[in-house]
């Protein structure tokens, strides 16, 4: 019988959500940083 | 070395193409998290949880690549005194910073429902979490210094002791008994992958490294230009 996989989504989503804000958060302090040098 | 006349519109040129190039490797990230998502294979035993390492993975390389270059370009700087050493230094430093932000907060995410806790004491994480501290230190002993020669010569000291604890974290699972899994692609032998998940993760390795290129850029541009500034 195949091994049911568990269901853990919720971490997966987490991970992604803060790798988006931690690089887009930095990609936006430069921006803004480049607009006042 | 004399420092060269630095021209504020060279100096924002620097930094729009390195803002332009992050920004596009942004969107290459966008193009990762399809192809996690939707075409690579659910893991049997991890779940879904297994495909945070798409992530995971190659912001540890940008972070490990980042923190080594700090320490090359410091070590250069002790001996030629290039002013554009000690600026890449502190350039690649920050953004590393970034990078060990990411793994430091991607690794616990996947290590709770895996291991069934958000941390452990062994020695790749540790190791770890001491390089983000010493870095963040790096960063706060630029600030706190103000003669840019000093500061220079001060931080390029730290930054070499930074960089070498880079091959004992690398190390540190053949070096120690680990919860942390081991290297699958950079190993003496071929990628233990499914091609699916191998072509994703070199996918995410080439849009993380360029990343870190286009972040070094910007930064080394502002860096520049607040320079310029200095000196007009």
């Amino acid at each position: 019988m195949p091994l049911e996989p568990p269901r853990n989504a919720e971490y997966l989503i987490a991970a992604y959500v803060v790798t988006t804000v931690i690089l887009l958060g930095y990609w936006l302090r430069l921006w803004r940083k480049s607009r006042k040098a | 070395m004399s420092a060269p006349v630095i021209s504020l519109e060279v100096a924002r040129r620097i930094t729009h193409r390195g803002l332009a190039l992050s920004a596009a490797a942004l969107l290459g990230l966008a193009l990762v998290y399809v192809l996690a998502l939707g075409y690579t294979p659910v893991e049997a035993r991890q779940g879904l949880a297994q495909k945070i390492f798409y992530l995971h993975v190659p912001a540890a390389w940008s972070a490990l690549l980042a923190f080594s270059l700090v320490g090359f370009a410091s070590a250069l700087y002790l001996w030629l005194h290039d002013p554009r050493l000690d600026r890449f230094a502190a350039a690649s430093a920050e953004v590393g910073v970034a990078f060990s932000a990411v793994m430091l907060t991607t690794g616990p995410i996947w290590a709770k429902p895996i291991w069934g806790t958000w941390w452990t004491w062994d020695a790749r994480l540790t190791l770890t979490l001491f390089l983000f501290f010493l870095f963040v230190g790096y960063l706060v002993l630029r600030a706190a210094v103000q003669d840019p020669s000093e500061r220079a010569r001060f931080s390029a000291v730290v930054g070499i002791l930074g960089m070498l604890l880079v091959p004992f974290i690398h190390l540190s699972v053949y070096l120690f008994r680990t919860l942390h899994p081991q290297p699958i692609v950079l190993k003496p032998s071929a990628p233990s992958l499914p091609p699916e998940m191998l072509r994703t993760l070199l996918i995410s390795f080439a849009v993380f490294t360029l990343l870190y290129v286009g972040f070094v850029t910007a930064r080394y541009g502002l860096a520049l230009a607040e320079e310029a500034r200095d000196a007009a």
